[in-house]
């Protein structure tokens, strides 16, 4: 299997996600909804089920640098959340079976609980004043809705991928 | 016990969050410049953005077109009684800018506060996770463009550039919430009245006006503008127009609501402003021992 494609598969994600927020009607912002996208990292989470756990982990570290540098600023926060939910997720990965309807739900704790940690982390250094009840209802529930939707749309292929992916390391 | 703390996984954790730590307040301390590493890898993926993004934008502003189209008929009735009370108004601007410039030169004042020139730049990125509000822009220290230079749209101020690298830069919106991100705005009124733009209310979408003196008289629609006494931002850039009025916790102030004259969430194309009047330097307005405390 071409060497890149996975690399480049994640980078189109990273780039879509910007691209998705700026070009989304801005009629969806204006309600009280905050509609977040968290495809790289879902597909970030599948890699890890589905494919090899340990490039799962890396990838997670060099994307969330790269999202700390390019997007946020402050760097450490996703550097440091990226692979520890991977991890989690690989984690609860071990006791479950691996199919895609368990991958898909366990993917969604994936993120909800980076959105919860990135928010815990941010109010601890004052880049936001929301209150828990808030968040839940602004942000942590349309955006599990959005990224449901993802997934729905992108969990078959992006299984077959990595499988495909972890057939060609195991082969090596 | 102690196969508790020989546990690999345990040490991990515990060296990567003091690493945590030392980078997050790595960057959250001032910094006047980001490091060459960072700016490269934004660079990169500026050049990479704008690639994908300017495509895109004449495909949604196709179809933004066509939406226009449906309703040309009403607007154009609209604009058309406009028009007329416009060619009187440009009449009278011409007259007080002409008047203006010869009162200026009769002063002998070059310079003023409203002096600036414009940079047009186009939005190439936005960071997707809501919390940072930063949008990223085409233009970079190649350019000309500089930190804390104001931002603004045709309809508004936007926010400020935070950081420059050599082919791109980010803006902060006004959105933020950051302490730092105060403006000096100026009430338009019959009295002057002055306040400070100092966070954002994300519920109700309006721009918090803080520290206005308590006796000032403000009204629902008033415009509020920069002052130019921030040092940094030129004169008479739009802020928002007032929404609502109240006195703060202690009476001593009050809060003006002014809703934003931009959208936040719907930005396409900006506008960078270099003030034409330098500010001086810190060090030449006190004299050394202060600069030394």
């Amino acid at each position: 299997m071409n060497k890149f494609l996975l690399p480049l598969i994640f980078l189109i994600l990273f780039i879509f996600e910007s691209l998705f927020i700026q070009f989304l009607p801005s009629y969806l912002f204006d309600s009280q909804k905050i509609l977040i996208p968290h495809f790289l990292i879902v597909s970030i989470f599948f890699l890890t089920i589905f494919g090899n756990e340990k490039r799962g982990i890396v990838y997670g570290l060099i994307f969330g640098l790269l999202f700390d540098i390019v997007y946020t600023e402050i760097i450490g926060i996703y550097l440091f959340i990226f692979p520890l939910v991977t991890y989690v997720v690989s984690k609860i990965m071990k006791v479950l079976q691996t199919n895609i309807f368990i991958g898909s739900f366990v993917s969604l704790i994936g993120v909800a609980l980076l959105e919860t940690g990135v928010f815990e982390m941010d109010k601890l250094i004052h880049i936001t004043n929301m209150n828990f009840m808030n968040f839940l209802e602004m942000r942590l529930l349309p955006t599990l809705f959005l990224n449901t939707i993802f997934i729905i749309l992108a969990a078959y292929p992006l299984k077959r991928q990595f499988e495909k992916f972890a057939e060609s390391l195991r082969a090596d | 016990m102690p196969q508790f703390f020989l546990n690999k996984r345990l040490i991990v954790l515990l060296v990567s969050i003091i690493i945590l730590v030392a980078l997050i307040g790595f960057s959250l301390r001032e910094r006047n410049q980001l490091s060459w590493p960072e700016q490269f890898i934004k660079d990169t993926t500026g050049w990479v953005e704008s690639l994908v993004s300017k495509p895109t934008q004449y495909v949604v502003g196709f179809f933004e077109n066509l939406q226009d189209l449906q309703n040309t008929y009403q607007e154009n009735k609209q604009l058309k009684t406009r028009v007329d009370k416009l060619v009187s108004l440009e009449a009278e601007v011409q007259r007080l800018k002409k008047e203006n410039k010869e009162l200026n030169d009769v002063l002998d004042e070059k310079k003023t506060l409203s002096d600036f020139k414009p940079f047009p730049a186009t939005v190439i990125g936005r960071n997707p996770d809501r919390w940072h509000e930063i949008i990223m822009i085409d233009k970079g220290k190649k350019d000309g463009i500089k930190q804390n230079m104001a931002v603004m749209t045709a309809k508004g101020l936007i926010g400020k550039v935070k950081n420059v690298n050599q082919f791109s830069s980010t803006v902060q919106l006004l959105s933020a919430m950051d302490p730092k991100n105060r403006i000096s705005a100026f009430i338009q009124g019959d009295a002057n009245a002055y306040g400070l733009v100092e966070g954002y209310d994300k519920e109700k979408k309006l721009l918090l006006v803080k520290r206005i003196p308590y006796d000032a008289k403000m009204k629902k629609g008033q415009t509020v503008i920069t002052s130019g006494l921030g040092g940094v931002f030129p004169q008479g850039l739009l802020i928002g127009k007032i929404v609502d009025v109240k006195p703060d916790q202690y009476g001593l102030n009050q809060t003006a609501y002014v809703k934003p004259g931009t959208n936040f969430y719907d930005i396409q194309n900006v506008i960078v402003i270099k003030r034409a009047m330098t500010q001086p330097d810190l060090s030449q307005l006190g004299n050394e021992k202060e600069g030394d405390l």
